[in-house]
């Protein structure tokens, strides 16, 4: 396989990884929101802790793929 | 040599199918993008939750102790008149007290007397009258307690346990 369709295939496969990340940010924030409501306040630092190292690893992602599509980009074509 | 290229071209030089397309990386900063505001919004949310005043709970006379029959229930307002409670009494005599507003979706519970359960009518959740522990159904958190002191013969609200 060449080192293009492999980064094309990183490239996807974390693109899904971050989109699954959004959305347990999503549920984070309902859960928070619905902790808050109720007066359930020991819920909400968890939830904002877990919330922001998801988002860590959202743009760890993001930069490593990044990263490794400028490097593709510099080998040329066929890797 | 005149050129070829229509005179609109010059007004409308973007495709509309190129104008809509989006790649791969910038949906992934996209999506970034919006984990960061999700963790910015979970953050909001524990600071308001933390930083937030509790309401005040004010010390009210409820009812006099005699005016509840053993087995039987009051309904009362507090800390404010926007807050449902229900007052119980056990064919022992306990007294206890809870927030009516129900932890499932907010209908107010009733007193089942013969099961001694506060049960929801919307979707059949109950709670022990006695703990206002979720028994069943779809409710997975307690009733809040209201706290009641008896001082003579009246029965006095003086504060809520979440």
């Amino acid at each position: 396989m060449e080192t293009r369709q492999q980064g094309s295939i990183l490239f996807s496969a974390v693109l899904i990884l971050i989109a699954l990340l959004v959305v347990i940010q999503l549920w984070l924030v309902a859960a928070a929101l619905e902790a808050l409501v109720a007066r359930q306040f020991v819920v909400l630092v968890p939830t904002a802790i877990a919330s922001g190292m998801l988002f860590v690893l959202s743009g760890g992602l993001l930069w490593y793929v990044v990263s490794f599509d400028a490097r593709l980009r510099q080998w040329g074509p066929g890797g | 040599m005149a050129d070829e290229r229509p005179r609109w071209r010059e007004d409308f030089p973007v495709r509309w199918d190129e104008d809509n397309y989006m790649t791969r990386r910038e949906l992934a900063k996209f999506l970034t993008l919006g984990s960061g505001l999700l963790a910015s919004v979970n953050v909001l949310i524990a600071f308001i939750g933390l930083t937030g005043r509790a309401p005040a709970t004010p010390v009210r006379r409820i009812a006099g102790v005699d005016e509840v029959a053993p087995g039987g229930s009051l309904l009362f307002r507090y800390p404010t008149d926007d807050d449902p409670c229900i007052l119980v009494r056990d064919a022992a005599g306990r007294i206890d007290a809870f927030s009516q507003v129900c932890t499932h979706l907010s209908c107010a519970v009733v007193h089942r007397p013969g099961d001694d359960v506060l049960t929801c009518p919307c979707h059949k959740g109950s709670f022990s009258a006695s703990e206002g522990l979720p028994l069943a159904g779809p409710p997975t958190r307690r009733l809040p307690r209201i706290v009641i002191e008896r001082r003579g013969a009246d029965l006095v609200a003086t504060g809520v346990e979440v």
